[in-house]
């Protein structure tokens, strides 16, 4: 029983910044951006999420610096992809290793470190404890002390699908992807919508950063966001930006990662756990690809 | 002076870098009317109106709306100001509803943003009765005809209480059975007091339908007549700017052996849909086959499955009495030619040299573009060959080396149809060959056509254009929902009835 | 041609200026820095000999990126392909010891063959099971990483030392030098020439080229767009994985953490930058080599951070691609304007 709640926790906080960076994701795919900087707008919110905490000693300050600096790097992705039409690709991988240089360099320069800044002064977000759930056994494990990040990034989950589903922003930014000679035709410009998408994007991506750093584990580390942002790609891509099957898929990650650590109690090497969450991409990836040629020959 | 609802003066538009489009050209439109707008492919009559739409900017000139000088910067603002433009290709979008397509951008919401999807129904369906349009505001535009998707583009301008309605080529996605709806709806608004603008290359339409007729060639208006008071002939004189011959120049000729033979030949697609549905048909030495149809009903499919990229279900694909069904492309390509009906996607690499476009296929199939064992590309002899396609075809460009790109759209084509027709092979496919050139482009195409039939080779013809068609070709077959409904001697039929077959009527006694 | 060079050498400027601007806001002068950087990396027989030496880990991924690109296959794996060739020519230096004409050779093989097995697998998986490429070499990147830290934590580790790091390969291995000049440079040169000869004197090269611009046109041409995809992926796979094993065999004599670092990445940035030219890619990519370079010597005068080359080079990828596209219309849009003007006369 306790191996199964370590699983289930584990598998909830390692879902947490997929499940977010995903969120982000979903709506640059359904306005049809190939937005592939998630990885990078990651990294950015984690390591200006630690640098508000330790400054201001507030985690609440930490969350709002991380958003803020994922939407720094969601500008420049609509200033060159969104108005000078530089290819998306291309914008996407630039702004990954200007992430990376960035952060490294920050890193260097404000915290005169080079690999992992750790130190007592940065505030964690904290974990929510609901007050008679808690004593329920089991379920009580499970709902009660998940970080706060846990529960925004759920109520962003069905926040999202009624926006893109039941709203006028969601029939546009659909539509943007869609057709966006159609949505301009209509006197909304698409660019308007992609611009828009990338800004959700940066908001969600932001706090996923803000709790890899801040609420995953407590420090900043380059490189820290090691291919979340890829990941969450493949989630959005298996279940074509749907929100609730981003959180499905994001939750499959999450327990092959929580299995990860639970394989490390057996004494496999440490370094074939960590491979688990990339291999189950892999997986995932060979059954959407058989699902969909099992589609077309059908 | 002021019956003139739009006034437009010198206008003046180069699209980068240096194709001159509009020329000075002057023009008004007034009140209530149905005003044509006529010209070849490139006479720049789209780009006229496009500029009046805000969609692109006039490099000079002005433009006057109700007495007043108007610039749009973006269509929104041609639309709030009452003027509307219904496009060449229809731009919808297929996974939304009827409704949801009309609605966008100007949707209703109640709190927070949320869609009101029950008055927005309500909205559309009361201009849909208002104008008896005839549609389903729930369907999804994916699943409903062509036309229907027109109504939905002009239903979308008329929710915006647009005044006056652009329309670029409407009847060229409609067919012969489908237009006089069309036109007694525009006619029908017309009296409502709408102003239509309506622009077409087809004469009888022009003819039929407008109050007032505008000719444009090479970027300047030639005039504008009263239409009661011209003809087709004087048209089409102003039009191309000398005599055009309307008859075929295709002698009789009595075709040989079976070169292309389809048998039984189906192809069933996801959820069992049937796209081709037991295909049989011939194509002999020294005839032109053409394929009628409306767009989308099996012409995509039946080039795909000769050509190689799509596995049929079942039947059988033979040239020269060879069986090709389970050959790959590169086999296929041996034995035929193939024009395919976009140069950009499948036709070519606008990106590349014209060389580099010039010798596909050829590379594998002719032995000297090989160098040292086959492993190498002889460049030199590829620009020789080069060479000698851009003389026997009359291309004009300045070297092998030039992009494809800067080549004008009739000097591409004939760089494809060169391409193809020097591979030699008995036979050759032709997917819409002429679809956006203009008419001296056009007229070599046909020619080009017209020669190898003469040589003995076989011809299968794909085409929108029922003129092209009865122009061309010796048998017409019509296709409808993935089955061959007519196969027709050119002879023996008329436009009226090819028409009808392809809506899905069936073959009149003669 | 001459607009090619016009739009790089304004597109370096723009960036160095806007570089030149973040140094300016965190108070360092720029003049100065950009003497540091340059003085470090061009000027002089040792700067120059390591900016070469240095260039080679980004040139070889770059070309291949450069060649996937071009001929439309997104192979992302470089930096996979990079440590398993690396792993595969360390184990090669471990286990033979063969005369050096013979062992330099056969550890470059086998970092090839390194490299290939890894992108091989995302062909595979692509052609049976049509997987794409591009989700699948981005996770194999992950797991080659932890793969080679494995390999260097447990089978292959160095007893006597102290962090994970493979033993010293066999001295035959080791790549001679010639004063500063590492014979490292002469692969680059040899791969700069081979992938030219092979990309525009080919018949495959031509066929990739097509391919990449408009595969279905390839395709109803005739052209084996499946075959083609395996052969682009093995050959840019060998191409990174060369890359590896010259870092082991020329500099780092043993597999230790970190060897890869951000070469592939680069790699990958330079040949975007290079608009997938292959000739292009290798001047890119000396000029990426001269900022890394001097980034190192202009921290020890400066005290500007070499992590800031870093930042740079990100700035030069976006501003020298953007303005590669704006400049082009930009160009058309004058002279429209120009004849617009005619007509009105």
């Amino acid at each position: 029983m306790k191996i199964l709640i370590g699983l289930i926790n584990g598998m909830i906080s390692g879902a947490t910044p997929i499940l977010l960076a995903a969120l982000g994701g979903a709506y640059t795919f359904y306005a049809g951006v190939f937005n592939i900087a998630m990885e990078g707008m990651l990294l950015t919110g984690a390591f200006f999420a630690v640098l508000g905490s330790y400054y201001t000693g507030s985690w609440l300050v930490g969350i709002l610096l991380a958003v803020l600096g994922a939407l720094l790097l969601a500008l420049i992705f609509i200033l060159f992809a969104v108005i000078l039409k530089t290819d998306e690709f291309v914008t996407g991988i630039a702004l990954n290793l200007f992430a990376v240089g960035a952060t490294t360099y920050m890193l260097r320069k404000i915290f005169s470190v080079k690999g992992v800044f750790s130190n007592a002064g940065i505030q964690p977000i904290p974990s929510v404890r609901i007050p008679l759930i808690e004593n329920i056994p089991v379920v009580g494990e499970i709902l009660s002390g998940q970080n706060l990040m846990v529960w925004v990034a759920v109520v962003a989950t069905f926040l999202s699908y009624f926006l893109i589903f039941h709203t006028r922003f969601g029939l546009r930014l659909r539509a943007a992807g869609y057709n966006p000679a159609r949505l301009d035709s209509s006197g909304v410009p698409s660019s308007r919508m992609r611009a828009l998408s990338l800004l959700a994007s940066g908001v969600l991506c932001g706090l996923g950063g803000a709790f890899l750093s801040l609420g995953y584990v407590n420090l900043f580390a380059e490189n820290m966001s090691a291919g979340r942002g890829w990941i969450s790609l493949a989630a959005i891509i298996l279940v074509n930006g749907n929100p609730l099957g981003v959180a499905l898929i994001s939750l499959l990650f999450g327990f092959s990662d929580g299995l990860g650590l639970l394989l490390q109690g057996y004494r496999v090497s440490a370094q074939f756990t960590a491979m688990v969450p990339y291999v189950a991409t892999l997986i995932a990836l060979y059954f959407y690809a058989a699902r969909k040629r099992q589609m077309k020959s059908a | 002076m002021d019956s003139n609802l739009i006034e437009m003066r010198h206008m003046v538009k180069v699209y980068p870098p240096s194709v001159l489009a509009l020329d000075d050209v002057s023009v008004e439109f007034r009140r209530g009317e149905i005003h044509s707008i006529v010209g070849e492919n490139g006479a720049g009559k789209s780009t006229l109106m496009k500029v009046l739409y805000g969609l692109t900017h006039a490099n000079s000139g002005e433009i006057w709306f109700k007495g007043k000088p108007v610039s749009f910067r973006e269509p929104g603002e041609a639309i709030r100001a009452g003027i509307g433009m219904v496009h060449q290709e229809i731009v919808l979008i297929p996974e939304y509803t009827v409704w949801e397509n009309i609605v966008l951008g100007v949707e209703p919401v109640n709190w927070l943003g949320k869609l009101d999807r029950r008055r927005a129904r309500e909205l559309v369906r009361q201009k849909i009765d208002e104008f008896q349009f005839n549609l389903d505001p729930d369907a999804r535009v994916e699943e409903i005809s062509v036309a229907a998707r027109q109504k939905v583009e002009i239903l979308t301008l008329l929710y915006r209480n647009v005044e006056v309605l652009i329309l670029d080529e409407p009847t060229a996605v409609l067919t012969p059975q489908e237009i006089p709806q069309l036109f007694a709806e525009l006619t029908r608004l017309r009296d409502g007091g709408h102003t239509i603008l309506f622009i077409s290359h087809r004469l009888e339409e022009v003819l039929e339908l407008s109050d007032r007729i505008t000719v444009m060639r090479k970027g300047k208006k030639v005039d504008t007549v009263d239409a009661a008071s011209t003809n087709r002939q004087e048209l089409a004189r102003m039009m191309v700017g000398r005599e055009v011959i309307f008859t075929t120049r295709r002698k009789p000729q009595t075709p040989g052996d079976p070169v292309l033979q389809v048998e039984h030949l189906t192809l069933r697609e996801d959820h069992g849909r049937v796209r081709l549905d037991n295909l049989n048909f011939e194509v002999r030495e020294g005839e032109i086959v053409g394929v009628a149809g409306v767009e989308g009903n099996g012409q995509f499919e039946l080039v795909n499955t000769l050509m190689g990229i799509q596995r049929p279900t079942s039947g059988r694909i033979l040239v020269r009495g060879r069986d090709i069904t389970h050959c790959d492309i590169l086999e296929r390509r041996r034995m035929i030619s193939f024009v395919p009906q976009d140069r950009g996607k499948m036709g070519a690499s606008l990106t590349a040299s014209v060389w580099e476009n010039a010798i596909m296929t050829h590379h594998r199939l002719n032995p000297n573009l090989s160098g040292w064992r086959g492993i190498l590309l002889n460049t030199r002899y590829a620009q020789q060959f080069t060479r000698q396609l851009i003389d026997a075809f009359s291309v004009v460009v300045s070297s092998p080396r030039a992009t494809f790109r800067t080549l004008s759209g009739g000097n591409q084509q004939k760089v494809i149809v060169g391409r193809e027709l020097m591979l030699q092979s008995d036979f050759v496919l032709l997917d819409q060959p002429t679809r956006g050139l203009d008419v001296g482009s056009m007229e070599y195409i046909h020619d080009q056509i017209l020669r190898i039939r003469a040589e003995g080779r076989a011809v299968l013809m794909i085409s929108a254009d029922l003129e092209e068609i009865f122009l061309l070709s010796d048998r017409i077959l019509v296709l409808y929902r993935g089955q061959l409904v007519g196969d027709l001697p050119v002879e023996q039929t008329t436009p009226q009835e090819v028409g009808a077959l392809m809506l899905g009527g069936h073959r009149t006694s003669p | 041609m001459k607009q090619k060079v016009l739009n790089a050498l304004i597109g370096i400027l723009v960036a160095l200026l806007l570089g030149a601007v973040l140094l300016v806001l965190q108070g360092y002068n720029p003049l100065e820095t950009y003497q540091a950087l340059f003085q470090f990396s061009l000027f002089g027989y040792y700067p120059f000999a390591t900016t070469l030496r240095n260039a080679v880990p980004l040139v070889l991924p770059g070309l291949s990126a450069a060649i996937a690109f071009a001929s439309g296959v997104v192979n992302l794996g470089q930096p996979g392909q990079l440590v398993m060739g690396a792993l595969f020519a360390t184990v090669g230096g471990l286990y033979l010891d063969l005369p050096p004409a013979l062992m330099i050779p056969v550890l470059a093989l086998l970092a090839m063959l390194g490299g290939m097995i890894w992108a091989g697998i995302a062909a595979l998986l692509r052609r049976f099971f049509d997987m794409s490429e591009f989700i699948v070499t981005l996770m194999l990147n992950m797991i080659a990483d932890y793969f080679t830290a494995w390999a260097i934590t447990e089978p292959f580790k160095d007893p006597s030392a102290f962090s994970p790091m493979t033993p010293q390969i066999a001295a035959s291995g080791w790549l001679p030098k010639w004063g500063e000049f590492n014979s490292m440079i002469l692969f680059m040169f040899a791969a700069v020439l081979v992938s030219w000869f092979v990309f525009s004197r080919w018949k495959a090269g031509y066929e990739w080229r097509i391919t990449g611009q408009n595969a279905l046109f390839a395709r109803l041409g005739g052209c084996d767009i499946n075959r083609n995809f395996v052969s682009v992926m093995l050959m840019t796979g060998a191409l990174a994985g060369l890359a590896g094993g010259l870092v082991v065999m020329g500099s780092t004599h043993r597999f230790i953490r970190g060897l890869g670092a951000n070469y592939a990445w680069d790699g990958v940035m330079i040949a975007i930058v290079a608009n997938n030219g292959i000739l292009a890619t290798f001047l890119y990519g000396l000029f990426f080599s001269a900022i890394q370079t001097g980034a190192l010597g202009m921290e020890l005068i400066t005290s500007v951070p070499n992590e800031i080359s870093q930042v740079l080079q990100a700035v030069l990828v976006l501003v020298i691609v953007a303005s590669r596209e704006y400049l082009n219309t930009l160009v058309e849009q004058l002279s429209a304007r120009r004849r617009a003007r005619e007509a009105r006369t």
